[in-house]
This record gives C-alpha cells, structure tokens and sequence, in this order.
C-alpha cells in the first residue's frame, strides 16, 4: 500500500509541475499576443490585419464549441460570420452617430445566432454530415446573393470608411487590446463551457446520441444549443470584422474562409482546451501574412486536412501536451495497475464501500413498471408479439430467451429507443410510452448496452459525473460560471461519482481514460454510472458478457444491492445460473413472446422449458 | 408557354448533372457508410480533361471518354487510398473521413485550377453536332438530351448491377455492418476500392455530358458537389430513384425560381429546398426511416 501511496503522490507531484509550466506558457503567450503591434509593426494596414485575424478567431473558438465539444460539423460557419458582418455593418450604415463595437457585435450575435438556428434545426434532425453540407451550402449562397443584392451593397458590399458620420471612437493598439480581449474571454469561456455540466453533456453527444438519450439529455435541443452558441460567437467575430476593417464585402466571406476557419480547428485540434485558438493563430496567420504561396493555399490546406484527419485527429495542442517531456509519470503508473487486479481484493472494497452506500433509497413510491401486450415488427418479422410484463420496485426480474427471441427489443421499447406498434408501458398511472426515450431517462428508467457504451476519450470518472450532475439541481449558467451551487453540486458528483466506481471494484482506474480500459472494466464503469443516477428501475442488457468471475461477483452484488435499495432490475442475460440464482421472478422469451414466468424454483421443475432452454437437451430436437 | 417549357427542358438537364453526382455518392455510401466530398471535384477533373484533348491539343472526339474515365478513376482511386481506406480499417477516428475527403476536394479544386491556369471560360464540344432538335416552338439543346439519357442509362445499370449480381449486393451490406460482412469472406478494403472505382466511372460519364453545359468552368466543383448532395437528401438516402428524383426535382425548381421568382437569385432555391425537405421529411422522398440498433 505504501508502495502505491508514494508512487500516487509522485504522479501528483508531476501534474502540479505540469499545472505549473502550463500556468507559465499561457501567461508569457497572452503577454506576448498584447505585444505583437510592438514586436510585428503597428502601421495601420498592419492593425487592421491583426484585428481581422482576431474577429476570426472568435469564430474559430465558435466553430470548436460545435465541432470539437458537441461533434456538430457546421462546416459552413462564414454564412453565419456573413450574416452577423453584414447585419452589424448595415446597423452601422444606417444609424452612423449611433453606432459603436459594442452594438455592432451585439446586432452581429443576434442575427449570427438567429442564422445558426434556422440552418441548424432542420439539419439537426438527420446525421451529422447533412448539417455540415448545408452549411457549406449555406457558405456558397451568402456571398453570391450578396454580391447581386443593392441593399447589402453589391459586390462592393458595405464601405463603412466611406460613411461619413461613422466616426469609430476606438483606433490603433486600444482597439486591438479590446479585440484581443474579447477573443481571450471567448477561449476561457469555451474552456469553461467544455469542463462544467453543459460541456459534459455535449461530450456524451459526441460519443453517441444513444449514449446521450439514455443518460436523460434531450439530444435535438443539445444539439442546437450548440449550434446555437456556435452561431452567436461567430456573429460577434461578424460584428467586430465589420467594425475593424470598416468594411463588409461578398468577397471577406468567400466559401474558401470556411475552409480556413474549419483547417485552423482541424490544426489546433477541435475538442483540445485552446486548441481552436492556438490553430486558429497558426492558420489565419500564415494565411493573412504569408502570401507567396498563396496560390497553392488549397494545396497546402486541403492537403493538412487529410494529414490531419489521418495521423493527428486530435489535432497540435493534445500532441503536444502528450509529449513524454512533461507527461511521464501518471499514464504509466495508472495502465499497468489497470491490468493488474486492485489493490483491494473485490470485496474489501465492496464492503468500504457499502458503509456509506452508493445506493440510495430515492423515493418511496413503489409504483410496478407493467408492459402492457407490447408489439414490435420490423419489416415482415414479429420481433416483440404481445408481451406482459411486471417489474415491481426492489425486486429483480431475469429475462432469458435464445438469440433473437425478443429480450433486446422489448428492452428497447421499454426504454423508448424504439416505438411501440401496439401496447403500452406504464409506470403507476403514468404511460411512459407516451414521452420520449430521454425523459423515460429522466423519470428514472436507466439501461446500459450490450457493447458498453462510454465516452470514450474521458475518464472513467467523467463518464459517472454527468450522470449524477443530471439529477442534481443547478442551471447551465451556475455551473458554467462556476458560481457557489456550480462549484457545490460539481464536488457532490465528483463524491459521488466516485463512490459509484468504488461500488463496483473500478476505483483505481477512476483516471485512466475509458477507451483504454478492458472490455469488462468498461462494462463496471457503465454500470457505475448507472448506480450513479439512482435510477428508479434499470435494464440491463448482457450485464456479465466477458467478465472475469471477480467481476461478475462484484456484479451480483451491485445488482442485489441495486434490488434491495428499492430499484426495480430488469436482467437480460444468457448466463442462466447467474439469473436463476438471483432473480425473484423469471421470464422466458421465444420468438417473441412469452414462453414461460415464475419463480427460479418453477423454471427448475418445468420440465418443457428447462429441456429447451437449460441445455438439458436441444430445443430443435424437441420441436420436431 | 415557350419560356416555361424551355426551363422544363434546362432543368431536366442541368438535373441530370445533379443527380449524376448523387449517384456517384450514394454508390460509396452504401459500401462505405462515408459521404465522398470531394465526388464534384471529380467530375470537374473530368471537364478539364475533355478541356485539354478537344479545345487545346484537339484530339479527336472517340478518344475524349477513355481519357477521361482514367484519369478519373485514378484520382478517385487515389483518394481512396489517401483520405478513405484509412478511415476503413478503423485505424484513425471513423467520423475524419468527413475531414479528409473534404480536404481532398479541396487540394483537388486547387490543382484543377492551377492545371487550367489564366483563362477566360471557353465552351466544349460535345457529342452532337447539331446544337439543338427543333420540337414545335421550342427545341431541344442535345447536351441536355445527352445528360438526361446517360443518367437515365447509368442509373439503370446500377440499379441491375445491386439487384442482380452478387458483389452489387455483397456491396450494399458492408456499410450496414461490417463485421458481419467481413464474417461472410468480404474484404471492406476491397470493397471500398472497388465502390471508388465505380463512384469514378461514374464522375467521368457526369464530366463527359456535362463538359458542354458547363464549358470549361473549373471553379463549379464544390457548387455542383453540394447540389448533387442536396439532390440526394431530397430524394432520400439509399436508393437509386431518389438520387434520379431529388436531381431533377432540384433542377427543375432552380429553373422555376429561375422563371416565375428572381433569375438573380437562383442559387436560394437549393438551400430553401432542402431546409423545406428536411424540416417536413428528414429522410427525403424516397429515403427510408432507418431504424436505429442498440
């Protein structure tokens, strides 16, 4: 034990140090981005080139939020900067006396946002590639309308420097420092965004949709928040552009900026911390300020994007950070304890952990989930045919069947992932068939997936975090801005996350990336996550496919701890004496329906069905 | 009258384009699960050649298709390899080939251009000497007939090629599950190749019909790439009547806009189409509500 406490403060010591040297780098390079006028030359042509790197750099922050945070490929994003720009330039235009930078990137959020939601929300509702094409769409059509429409100008667009009463009250290094600013505040609050439960649930819905809706988030309107705040900082990138260069033409919206924009996150890496910023920097630079080549700029871009999408997915800032120099320690410390067993035998560390119990009793209602002669065809097959089913609060109900008798199915329907044709799922009074599979989620109906479904790039305790976040009470900006319940309920989850993960023997690899862990520890952080939000019934669904009988004991404990807690289990499983041995009641599906209920005792002296579906003989042999 | 049937005529062909470029993608997608970006920069490819042999070194007409069908399927090969195989075997991220084939679309449009050099557009022969059949007042301009029975004839040979032999339909089930298909002896590599392949046969028939209609314009080739891919999210994924339908349907509105709404802002049609389809019928006319699997 000592051996392992030295070795855990050494991995601490070296994140403090990398915590250390990461403090130092951002301070010298924000230092250094305040002095580039100083060091670079400030001539005006000069400023006005870093201030259109700036304004599209907010829009490549924009860009990461949707992209890299939430997995929503709005390629197209210099639609929605056009619209903002063009928005804030006419406002200008207009009401020349009035008008400052601060009411230009308002005017360019609002309609930036506005764009984002009319594009995003009929793209949002088909796969990901379809929004990303309409948008790039989008991005062709807004400067070839406005190169023929008057109002916007034509293909002159909007001179503002030609305005006369449009006097900006902001020039030179002033105006550079409140730009540069404004970009600084987008990154953190970007970083703060991805790290608080907002950013937590936009992961969940990069990792998988399913994943996200049976964690109780509503994916659509995940979605276009994303979109949605995606749109609003590329409006206010339009905005300050419009104010900055005193222009807004067809030609600063070309179909290639989207290009650019969308290289420069490839490049810095779309869902690393800063990583919109640092690639933005490299990439709209080298694009503003090294013009030889400029003529083979498609070349040379299109061909980082295959680079990029090929060897370096994650883009410079993650390579970069996993480099050996400042990174030894922890990753190796932490894999090679992850394939050894823990430290504490199994049931050491399931008895410290029921002292203060990771399964809590949530209410006392004890309302019986009833499925009511559900039905289910896909195509011409009858995969779920009429049946009942009862599961009553705290008591375990196994389902076995053969291969495609119906058992994965009729969870699915229960669970809402897929629609009923008939029949009805009721909880109490409440017809659950009614309401969508994410609010089933929400009403307390947990699952997990025969392939266990996880966030793959985030540890295993950020997967068990959001889930308990979701029931936890606290509003996105609370915990965004990390105001005083932000900062409390993120410690209760990350407490109770925690002892969710110790429930099922996985503690020790609470760090280690999910995707890394073997398939049965994969399968313990799922359900770990499912303790972790106290659900009032739960659907398993192969839960000891490829686990080590270690875990598999630590699997029936949880579940019989889970039943004696008040939730009501539902266990789908082909290992029949695992189910027969704790389950209360057992059903047994073939073809579709119902063969078979009663206790474990019953199915033991039913000679028919035992005889099928014990292995005591073959089923085929007894049907002819 | 004879302005709306001219534009029923203009749409019909310039919808045969567009659904000749939905065909190429629908042929990868349903072997590979991607969408190839880069399918509209192919046919453009193509247009250069025909370009380089007809108007520059004047070559005569019979050598044009073979030109362009190997340079074509070769450029799709290659991407294939470069910016899809990987994406294939599941060595890098499965949602990067979003990424690399676009920019791939890109690196190719940016040869293209630099290929073509400096030059105003000049038109492209085509097939027929005669310009236009005269039908009644209006008349019939053969690079539109060309387009519209080409896509009609292509069409109708994929359509047997996946109903009837055995690697059309060993080719339809890769994208559904993989592993199952690999299980079953088929190679998702291979397959993928040869998806490409076909996808590129494909591109040059488009480039060979399309050439006259669009001279020799390099710059068309995202343009027509993402109206060929709303052709194909309007008539719906997965089958080959909808990518005949969504073009035609898309062309045909582009030119009625065209007519009876702004000729200036033809461009809005697709992109109000489109949102339209999508927010009444996300999967497109013909397209089936997939099931999703857990």
């Amino acid at each position: 034990m000592t051996a392992v406490g030295s070795e855990r403060r050494g991995a601490l010591r070296q994140i403090t140090l990398r915590r250390y040297l990461q403090f130092a780098g951002i301070t010298t390079l924000t230092a250094l981005a305040y002095a580039v006028p100083t060091v670079f030359g400030s001539n005006d042509f000069r400023m006005v080139s870093y201030n259109q790197v700036l304004a599209l750099l907010l829009v490549v922050i924009g860009l990461g939020i949707a992209v890299g945070h939430a997995g929503q490929y709005i390629i197209g994003i210099s639609a929605i900067f056009a619209a903002g720009a063009y928005s804030a330039a006419l406002v200008a235009e207009h009401f020349p006396t009035h008008t400052g930078l601060l009411l230009m990137c308002a005017v360019g959020a609002a309609s930036g946002g506005a764009a984002g939601l009319v594009m995003g929300s009929p793209s949002l509702r088909v796969a990901g590639f379809y929004l990303g094409l309409v948008s790039l769409f989008a991005a062709l059509v807004v400067p070839a309308v406005a190169e023929k429409w008057d109002f916007v100008g034509g293909s002159l667009g909007i001179p503002l420097f030609t305005v006369l009463d449009f006097a900006p009250a902001l020039t030179g290094y002033k105006l550079y420092v409140i730009c540069l600013t404004t970009v600084l505040v987008a990154a953190v609050f970007s970083w703060a965004l991805m790290h608080s439960r907002v950013g937590q649930q936009f992961a969940a819905l990069n990792s998988s949709e399913q994943l996200a809706t049976s964690m109780g988030i509503t994916v659509y309107r995940t979605k276009l928040l994303a979109i949605f705040i995606a749109s609003v900082l590329a409006g206010v990138g339009g905005g300050m552009y419009a104010y900055t260069q005193q222009l807004m033409a067809p030609a600063s919206s070309s179909p290639q900026l989207s290009i650019y924009l969308f290289v420069a996150l490839i490049v810095g890496g779309a869902s690393a911390s800063f990583g919109p910023l640092v690639g933005g920097t490299l990439v709209l630079a080298f694009n503003q300020f090294f013009t030889a080549w400029s003529s083979y700029n498609g070349l040379i871009f299109g061909g980082l994007l295959i680079v990029f999408a090929v060897f370096l997915p994650d883009g410079v800032v993650l390579q970069l950070s996993r480099l050996r120099f400042w990174n030894r320690t922890p990753c190796h410390v932490d894999s090679a304890s992850a394939t050894e067993p823990a430290a504490s035998t199994p049931t050491e560390s399931f008895r410290t952990a029921s002292a203060h119990s990771a399964i809590e009793r949530r209410d006392d209602s004890h309302a019986t989930l009833r499925v009511l002669s559900a039905r289910r065809s896909f195509g011409g097959v009858r995969a779920v045919d009429g049946v009942d089913l009862e599961l009553p609060r705290g008591s375990i109900h196994g389902l076995i069947g053969s291969n495609g008798s119906g058992k994965t199915t009729l969870l699915n329907l229960i669970s809402g992932f897929y629609p009923l044709d008939d029949g009805q799922v009721m909880v109490g009074d409440a017809r659950l068939d009614r309401i969508s599979p994410s609010a089933r989620a929400r009403f307390g109906i947990a699952r997990t997936f025969q392939t266990p479904k996880l966030i793959v790039d985030a540890t295993a305790l950020a997967n068990v975090v959001p889930m308990v976040e979701m029931r936890l009470r606290c509003t996105a900006w609370e915990s965004v801005l990390r105001l005083p319940r932000g900062v409390r309920t993120h410690r209760q989850a990350l407490t109770e996350a925690r002892r969710a993960l110790k429930a099922l023997g996985v503690e020790h690899i609470q760090d280690m990336p999910a995707g890394t862990l073997p398939h049965g520890t994969q399968r313990m952080v799922e359900l770990a996550r499912v303790l972790a939000a106290r659900p009032k019934f739960v659907l398993v669904d192969e839960p000891a496919a490829g686990l080590s009988p270690r875990e598999l004991d630590l699997l029936i404990a949880a579940l019989k701890r889970l039943a004696a807690a008040g939730t009501g289990v539902l266990l789908i499983e082909h290992n029949v004496p695992m189910v027969l041995e704790i389950a209360d009641t057992v059903t047994v599906m073939h073809q579709g329906s119902c063969l078979f209920r009663g206790t474990p005792n019953e199915l033991r002296s039913d000679t028919q069905v035992a005889d099928a579906f014990l292995g005591l003989s073959d089923p085929l042999d007894t049907a002819s | 009258m004879v302005l709306f049937l001219n534009a029923l005529i203009a749409g019909i062909g310039i919808g045969a384009v567009y659904a000749f470029i939905a065909l190429g993608y629908s042929v990868v997608h349903r072997s590979t699960g991607i969408i190839n970006i880069a399918q509209g920069d192919l046919m453009v490819a193509g247009v250069l050649v025909a370009y380089f042999c007809l108007v520059k070194w004047h070559r005569n007409m019979a050598l044009v298709p073979l030109a362009i069908l190997v340079v074509v399927i070769i450029l799709s090969l290659v991407e294939e390899r470069i910016a899809v195989r990987p994406f294939i075997t599941g060595r890098a991220r499965s949602t990067g080939w979003f990424v690399s084939t676009l920019g791939f679309s890109f690196a190719l449009q940016n040869v293209c251009v630099n290929v073509y050099g400096q030059h105003p557009v000049v038109a492209i022969p085509g097939l027929f000497r005669t310009a236009s059949i005269k039908l009644g007042d209006t008349s019939i301009s053969t690079k539109f007939l060309a387009a519209f029975v080409a896509v009609l004839l292509t069409a109708a040979v994929l359509e047997l090629f996946y109903q009837r032999t055995w690697l059309g339909m060993a080719m339809q089930g890769l994208a559904e599950d993989r592993e199952i298909a690999a299980l079953r002896g088929v190679n998702p590599a291979q397959l993928s190749q040869i998806a490409f392949a076909i996808a590129g046969v494909v591109a040059a028939l488009a480039a060979f019909v399309v050439a006259p209609i669009i001279s020799s314009d390099i710059s068309v080739g995202t343009f027509y790439g993402l109206k060929g891919f709303i052709a194909l999210a309007v008539g719906g994924f997965g089958s080959i009547r909808g990518c005949l339908v969504g073009g035609f349907l898309l062309g045909l509105s582009e030119q009625m806009f065209d007519l009876y709404i702004s000729s200036e802002f033809e461009i809005v049609a697709g992109l109000i189409i489109v949102l339209l389809v999508l927010t009444i019928r996300p999967s497109g006319l013909f397209g089936a509500r997939t099931v999703r699997t857990v």
